[in-house]
């Protein structure tokens, strides 16, 4: 990134903690051992990987026995999902899945959980598609296109007075709720016994951690059929000599978010109201998400007919960057089916803006970027 | 103010070609003309990322950019004719069908439908004014070669129709690539640095023979010596080969051998290791699909013929649908373009249908 540049899309990708860095960085020469040798070197490896893990339990408030490393979210939701569906049963997702989740269940039966206009995916939707025969139902805890927090522990009770009926009726199918994390893992409340969640996926690369490295926790008691198969490491689910660098990294960068989310969501909440100030004067913009449950640090826009790629294209020109579900290059032609999920139009969907401050954003940043933004669509206007 | 309509397919030569116009106070209209492609799983959709840089482009020239789609028609006139080539053992030129049949014809009708005056591609070549049109009130344009000898792409156009070439500018015809590229540079356009696409722009980078034996059925069959009749080895099907064609034969080291002859009927290739082999060189050759851009080359002529693009100009006669070359051509193929030159300007040409 050059030194003008503004980055606004820490949704998609967001830079490498230097704190971060630094722990990680004993664990790729130094103390580089496979941490099942039974010698020193691998016992330091070993101590390293279990102390990320602890560090990992401790923010979601669970045992660190069932907290596992992965190679990212996405490996991480497939290895909750397929691992569950592998032996039979339908899954439940909500409309608006990253396509991590769609992907998963793609070979599966399932049915979709519908969401509103605001992206909003309430319990009774999730109970109108959940059939007895239903073992999994997935809503990540917030979406990456709109950013809206979805009620994950009301749903995760609902979830629970099925289960209740199941029982009083003698159905013994299981049934599992689990949470895409991936957009919230630096901003939203992780403690597992408040989520309710059975499962839940998690990434370091959305909150200043390393790319491809991942959580997986899974509550006690839930038997997964692993996809990979070998060594036996992370309780068997995934196979292949540990990432310890990664695992470090991860660990330092979750617990960083989240010891610093409280402060560091009320400054993304300030920046991000000032920035819907600046860009509300912009004729025929509408603002798409939920307008209380948001990420503090998400803005999810559209003009109806704009060709928001043209957009992103002359702001890259400027040096701003930001990003769009719609139909273009960057998404392989294919519009993010979250954006006809929450009833968008075509025309809408194809001039949608995704904005997500992180925590290099300055309201100076702003003040630029949203001056480029409107001169933009402006220019684009006029053609 | 005239409206031109350019053909943008996100490479360098078209982004030039649409900045030069809007230097030139046109008044410009990209259009990306989605051509038919195969989608390969597990590859990054190439098209996807050339309908960007075209658009990045459009976006840096503030000028809009439409997206035409010719899928069928593309995968009917130009791909489809290519394989029935193949198929009958014959060396098509897919480039050709695609300037007569998509670019110049289909893309032009379409863009005048839609409210352009002209159109404009970043094709190497140069065009005229033709006198004698001018004086019967036609507007046709002659087409003569490039200035850059190197990039010359007029054998690829000579079955275009000079009433098409009426309607087209090509602003690239007296610049060479290097210069073209500098002026990209100089632009700072978002191309200025992409490679130069390379072949056949549908078959993309499995080259050409994994493509036809996707879409081709062959046979294996026996490579045989043209002069001792012994078998000298397999192939895996006749069509892969062509006049000439030294590699890919596999027969083992020593002295190369080359392709000489097929036998479509038997599957057979046959193959010399002798360079001057009669069978290889010619110097009559029967052309088909006559086509002219302006008016018939006159019967005794003397012309110019290319045999290949970028290929050497041969002295030849025209004469009644037949050349007859002042020396003898090596490895002259049926259904490759013969295109005769008149000084600098392309008269037509025809496909080779006997050598």
């Amino acid at each position: 990134m050059s030194q003008e540049s503004i980055y606004l899309d820490y949704a998609a990708a967001t830079p490498l903690d230097s704190t971060v860095l630094e722990a990680m960085i004993l664990y790729f020469s130094d103390v580089f051992y496979n941490p099942s040798a039974p010698y020193e070197g691998g016992r330091l490896a070993r101590d390293a990987l279990e102390s990320a893990r602890s560090e990992v339990a401790q923010v979601l408030g669970a045992k660190s026995t069932n907290v596992i490393f992965t190679a990212g979210a996405t490996e991480s939701i497939q290895i909750a999902l397929v691992g569950l569906l592998k032996s039979g049963g339908y899954a439940v997702i909500g409309a608006t899945e990253h396509a991590a989740v769609r992907g998963c269940v793609r070979d599966f039966p399932s049915r979709i959980a519908l969401a509103d206009n605001r992206g909003y995916i309430t319990p009774e939707s999730v109970r109108k598609v959940i059939q007895d025969d239903t073992v999994v139902v997935s809503i990540a805890l917030a979406d990456s296109e709109f950013g809206t927090v979805q009620p994950i522990a009301d749903i995760a009770h609902m979830i629970n007075l099925v289960r209740h009926d199941r029982r009083e009726k003698g159905n013994k199918t299981p049934l599992y709720l689990h949470s895409d994390g991936s957009q919230a893992t630096g901003s939203l409340e992780l403690k597992t016994s408040r989520l309710g969640v059975d499962l839940l996926s998690l990434n370091a690369s959305k909150c200043y951690g390393p790319k491809q490295v991942g959580v997986l926790w899974v509550r006690n008691g839930i038997v997964l059929e692993p996809l990979v198969s070998g060594g036996g490491q992370e309780r068997g689910l995934r196979s292949g000599t540990e990432n310890v660098a990664g695992a470090v990294g991860c660990a330092k960068a979750i617990s960083m978010a989240q010891t610093m989310r409280y402060d560091e969501n009320r400054r993304l909440q300030e920046l991000r109201t000032y920035l819907l100030q600046q860009l509300e004067q912009i004729d025929g913009l509408v603002v798409d998400g939920h307008p209380k449950k948001h990420l503090p640090g998400h803005l999810h826009v559209h003009i109806s007919g704009l060709d928001s790629e043209r957009v992103i294209y002359r702001l890259d020109i400027d040096g701003v960057y930001i990003a769009t579900g719609a139909a273009c290059a960057a998404n392989k032609g294919k519009r993010n089916p979250a954006l006809e999920a929450v009833g968008m139009t075509p025309a809408e969907a194809d001039g949608s803006l995704r904005i997500s401050l992180g925590r290099s954003t300055t309201k100076q940043q702003l003040e630029i970027a949203a001056r480029a933004i409107k001169r933009a669509i402006d220019l684009e206007r006029g053609l | 103010m005239k409206r031109v309509f350019v053909g943008m397919s996100g490479g360098v030569d078209s982004s030039v070609t649409a900045a030069l116009l809007v230097e030139q106070g046109f008044d410009v209209t990209g259009v990306y003309m989605k051509n038919w492609t195969q989608d390969l799983p597990g590859m990054r959709c190439p098209w996807a990322d050339d309908l960007a840089d075209a658009k990045r482009v459009a976006v840096q020239l503030g000028i809009s950019l439409k997206v035409y789609d010719f899928q069928d028609q593309y995968r009917q006139k130009v791909v489809d004719y290519m394989l029935a080539e193949y198929q009958a053992g014959h060396t098509p030129n897919p480039d050709i069908m695609c300037n007569q049949e998509v670019k110049f014809k289909l893309f032009l009708d379409t863009a005048l439908a839609d409210g352009a005056d002209m159109i404009a591609t970043g094709h190497y070549a140069r065009l005229e004014n033709c006198d004698w049109c001018v004086e019967v009130g036609e507007n046709r344009k002659k087409l003569l070669k490039a200035a850059d000898e190197q990039k010359d792409q007029t054998y690829f156009l000579y079955r275009v129709t000079g009433e098409a070439l009426g309607k087209t500018v090509f602003p690239l015809g007296e610049y060479t690539k290097s210069h073209v590229r500098k002026l990209a540079e100089e632009r700072g356009l978002a191309t200025a640095q992409k490679k130069d696409s390379q072949g056949i722009c549908f078959v993309g980078s499995v080259g050409i023979h994994e493509f036809l034996q996707e879409f081709v059925e062959t046979t294996p069959g026996n490579i045989v010596d043209k002069h001792t009749g012994k078998t000298l080895g397999r192939h895996d099907g006749a069509i892969y080969y062509t006049l000439g064609q030294r590699h890919g034969l596999d027969l083992g080291g020593g002295m190369p051998y080359y392709v000489v002859d097929k036998d479509m009927a038997r599957n057979e290739v046959f193959v010399s290791r002798d360079l001057n082999d009669r069978s290889m060189w010619c110097s009559y050759l029967e052309l088909e699909q006559i086509h002219w851009i302006n008016q018939p080359a006159k019967e005794g002529e003397s012309l110019r013929v290319r045999l290949r693009h970028r290929g050497a100009l041969h002295p030849a006669i025209y004469s009644n649908g037949n050349l007859e070359m002042q020396e003898a051509e090596r490895a002259v193929a049926v259904g490759q373009s013969a295109v005769l030159y008149l000084g600098d300007e392309v008269l037509g040409g025809g496909i080779v249908s006997g050598a």
